[in-house]
């Protein structure tokens, strides 16, 4: 069943631009998509659509059915997500108020936000980590903290827009097993990136969009070997000859 | 974003992390409100308790004066200013009376932004914003949750805008912007990425908070008064009274 689907989206931006083409796409409850595409492609944009924080010229978003155009709150509810850059999306002066903040925008109880909160630290592992100060918190420990901020609003889908971006090789290693984790317990998982090495054999699905369009659309083992000319770079082990292979061990 | 302790909120355990941000904000708004008529006593007694309240919270004055430089330079312009005359000529005309005055003046500004920097450092922005909404509700005309929203934002947003500054700062220094005599042509290059850098990020802000469903009807951190604030308010009615000596 298709819990978020887009038909024929478009959207040109102030200055002209067009950021999207044509874009339908149905995502099925508990995928695992890559959105892979040059810089520039609307691979950013079209998350944006997901959940109502842009809207389209023409065509249209629905998440479990319903418009997001028409109720993007309750959009945004269902459908969390991860910014590239996690000091843009960190909010509280403290860990526990990051993680809070969008609970007590749903008007939530405070016995149901700690509980929440601490769900959603233990779930990228920073208990521990209540009091301190996000911005003193390494790259890897903000971008688990901006995961768990859109895990304590109970969202069935994670948008990520290129989270391994700027993470060193543990940082990365610690929230792609935490991804892995999300997704083996039930979230639809929508990664958008342009380093294909490090998530692919993880992925489901594959979607190449290049120029506002999507190119490409299928399983990964198929559409891998053509991303070359949209200017994404294979995995090394597809350059090697020996197909898809794990990044982590 | 080390730098920028004094100003943002530091989480601690102090006398004043625990007092209730209704009971902070009430003794800054009194205490600031009474400063225009305080004199020598009313200003030492104020700044021993707040020299003492920033080593209490863990805040080391010489992190306060680096942060605060700017409005220290703006202190001395303001003590330049009202003690130097020109009585019938070129000739400057420096007074002791009038120097006594603008030091007090000065002192009273210093004690208020000091109590301001003290409040912000040791309560949460959220804790702010709900003793704002407590405080402005009673008002009929104004719209409690979007004052205290806009106030909760700069008070968010100012270290982040100090931060960048400072970046662009040593980013520019690095080029050798030292060369350039002329103030007003460093002033744009300075201020122009500036601008554009805080923009931006509170657009992304802003992105940020609405995929997080942001909306002023929130849930509010539970403000209590303790037996702590009984005592804070009695200090702070004690360091009022000496007002009413010279």
């Amino acid at each position: 069943m298709s819990i978020i689907q887009t038909t024929h989206l478009y959207h040109r931006f102030a200055d002209d631009t067009q950021g999207l083409c044509d874009v339908s796409l149905a995502f099925n409850e508990g995928e695992f998509t890559v959105i892979a595409g040059a810089n520039g492609s609307g691979k950013t944009t079209l998350l944006r659509h997901l959940n109502g924080l842009l809207l389209p010229e023409s065509g249209a978003v629905t998440v479990c059915g319903k418009s997001v155009e028409e109720d993007p709150m309750a959009a945004r509810q269902q459908v969390g997500m991860v910014f590239q850059d996690a000091d843009s999306q960190i909010v509280g002066e403290t860990v526990y108020d990051d993680a809070a903040f969008g609970p007590e925008n749903l008007a939530l109880g405070r016995l149901q936000i700690n509980r929440r909160v601490t769900r959603a630290l233990e779930a990228v592992d920073l208990c521990g980590f209540e009091n301190k100060r996000p911005h003193h918190l390494s790259g890897g420990e903000k971008r688990r903290l901006a995961i768990a901020g859109v895990l304590a609003m109970a969202p069935r889908v994670l948008l990520m827009d290129e989270p391994f971006s700027n993470l060193d090789y543990p940082a990365t290693c610690l929230v792609l097993d935490q991804i892995l984790n999300l997704h083996s317990n039930g979230h639809t998982i929508i990664i958008t990136t342009h380093d294909l090495e490090k998530v692919v054999a993880h992925a489901q699905r594959l979607v190449v969009m290049a120029d506002g369009r999507v190119v490409e659309d299928g399983l990964p083992t198929e559409v891998i070997d053509g991303v070359a000319r949209y200017g994404i770079r294979p995995p090394c082990s597809v350059q090697l000859g020996k197909g898809i292979r794990p990044w982590m061990s | 974003m080390d730098e920028l302790s004094t100003i943002g909120f530091a989480p601690g355990q102090s006398p004043l992390h625990q007092l209730d941000p209704r009971t902070k904000q009430a003794l800054l708004m009194g205490l600031s409100a009474i400063s225009p008529w305080g004199r020598l006593t009313f200003l030492v007694s104020l700044s021993v308790v707040i020299l003492l309240s920033f080593r209490a919270a863990g805040i080391r004055l010489s992190r306060l004066i680096g942060d605060i430089r700017y409005f220290l330079l703006f202190l001395l312009f303001v003590f330049v200013v009202r003690t130097v005359t020109f009585s019938g000529g070129w000739i400057p005309n420096i007074s002791v009376e009038l120097a006594g005055e603008a030091l007090m003046v000065c002192w009273r500004l210093l004690m208020v932004v000091s109590m301001g920097a003290l409040l912000m450092a040791t309560t949460r922005a959220a804790d702010i914003r709900a003793a704002l909404v407590w405080y402005l509700k009673p008002i009929p005309v104004v719209d409690e949750k979007m004052a205290a929203t806009m106030v909760g934002l700069v008070v968010r947003f100012l270290p982040v805008i100090l931060f960048q500054a400072a970046e662009i700062s040593d980013a520019q220094r690095a080029r050798g912007i030292e060369r350039r005599k002329n103030p007003l042509s460093r002033l744009m290059i300075f201020s122009l990425p500036l601008f554009r850098r805080v923009f931006l990020s509170a657009d992304e802000l802003v992105a940020a908070m609405q995929a997080r469903c942001y909306s002023e009807h929130r849930t509010l951190p539970d403000l209590s008064f303790s037996r702590h604030d009984g005592l804070a308010i009695g200090a702070g009615i004690l360091i009022s009274l000496t007002v009413l000596f010279p």
